[in-house]
């Protein structure tokens, strides 16, 4: 069993679910990350875990895993503007949600 | 609008839960179900909650025979007449919702709020059974609810803002967690999991990975509490296969259960409720 795979397949499909809910205006980033959280038991949110993961590395995982998999792994639109904003995350101090310096 | 009376129409096991959180937090709840051996069984079930809750230590004797007078048993709407906030958590059928929502709007007082614990069906249908759409709202438990601290907030095409901010207080008040989610199928939380779950059994077949393996490598790669396969058998195999189905209908094909579902489904192992599931189950 191809561990990477499996934990990979399980998380980036509900972080790009958790992205069109977004972009859909179903729920705000916090709402989205609170409501996971607490109504599936997750540690963090998916979208704190992009922030921390950081934008541009999520980006070229999403785009090996569409290549091998098919296009429900193909990255949000909105995934691919962040990365052109420079919004990458923690890292740059802005992803989904926002971080001071200190 | 505050609640002082409520009410749960649907004595089966998620009924008893949001009975048993209601009445937990001190609030009078009538439980309704269309016979009194399905009420008589909810009413079991959430003794055995409190009993359990006794026996940790957590309660005593007395303040369960107090939390358990609040919980107020009936076949009959004729109860509802001082209602402020009714939930209905009858099987997820949309011909059953409408009818039950009908007989809501005729028993509860004008201003209460009738609400839904659908998990995928469309609040603004049902709502369309009532006279008072602008008071229909989905207000959705995570199993177990008496553990899930999650409420998700759904208002209806025609709901009022003051509709969806008593529900949002009412949640609050037992504690829970309120979080308000535009209408669509699935809404939001099933709708991200089911992404997961569904990406799981692909890889279950493409695989050979027993439910056990896979439960196993993500419990301790992502701490997820419970592994996916055994969330799933809890729900009920055949739920997870209708509320994919509706998800696939709607968003299309990554929503699309893998066989290896629909013969679970078709043999009628239906998880932990039918002994067998991904799992196997001695009672």
């Amino acid at each position: 069993m191809d561990k990477r795979d499996l934990v990979d397949r399980f998380v980036f499909a509900q972080f790009v679910e958790a992205c069109r809910c977004l972009e859909e205006g179903i729920a705000s980033a916090n709402d989205i990350d609170l409501a996971m959280r607490a109504g599936a038991g997750l540690k963090q949110g998916p979208l704190t875990w992009a922030d921390s993961a950081g934008m541009d590395t999520v980006l070229a995982r999403l785009k090996s895993l569409s290549a091998m998999h098919g296009e429900r792994f193909t990255p949000p639109r909105s995934l691919e503007q962040m990365v052109a904003d420079d919004r990458l995350g923690i890292k740059t101090g802005r992803g989904f949600f926002e971080y001071s310096a200190e | 609008m505050y609640i002082f009376k409520t009410a749960v129409v649907g004595a089966g096991a998620m009924g008893a839960e949001i009975a048993q959180v209601i009445s937990s937090n001190g609030l009078p709840v009538v439980l309704k179900d269309i016979d009194q051996q399905l009420v008589d069984r909810g009413m079991r079930s959430i003794e055995r909650l409190y009993r359990e809750r006794v026996s940790r230590g957590k309660m005593t004797a007395q303040e369960l025979r107090d939390k358990m007078d609040l919980v107020m048993p009936t076949t009959s709407y004729n109860d509802f007449a001082d209602v402020d906030f009714a939930i209905e958590a009858v099987p997820e059928n949309m011909a059953v919702k409408k009818a039950v929502f009908a007989e809501l709007d005729n028993f509860c007082p004008r201003q209460a709020v009738l609400a839904s614990n659908t998990s995928c069906l469309s609040i603004s249908e049902m709502a369309a059974a009532t006279m008072r759409p602008g008071r229909v709202v989905g207000f959705h438990f995570f199993n177990p609810a008496s553990v899930m601290k999650l409420v998700e907030i759904i208002p209806g095409r025609e709901t009022s803002e003051e509709t969806v901010a008593t529900s949002l207080e009412f949640a609050q008040s037992l504690r829970k967690i309120p979080v308000q989610v535009k209408e669509c199928p699935g809404f939001l939380v099933n709708r991200v999991l089911m992404a997961g779950l569904m990406e799981l059994l692909r890889f279950n077949e493409e695989s050979r990975a027993s439910a056990e393996e896979i439960d196993g490598v993500l419990r301790e790669a992502v701490g997820l509490p419970m592994g996916p396969f055994l969330l799933a058998d809890m729900l009920g195999l055949d739920v997870v296969h209708d509320v994919a189905r509706t998800l696939e209908t709607a968003y299309g094909d990554r929503f699309r259960a893998p066989a290896t579902l629909r013969k679970l489904v078709e043999n009628h192992h239906l998880g932990v409720k039918s002994g067998e599931g991904f799992y196997k189950y001695t009672r």
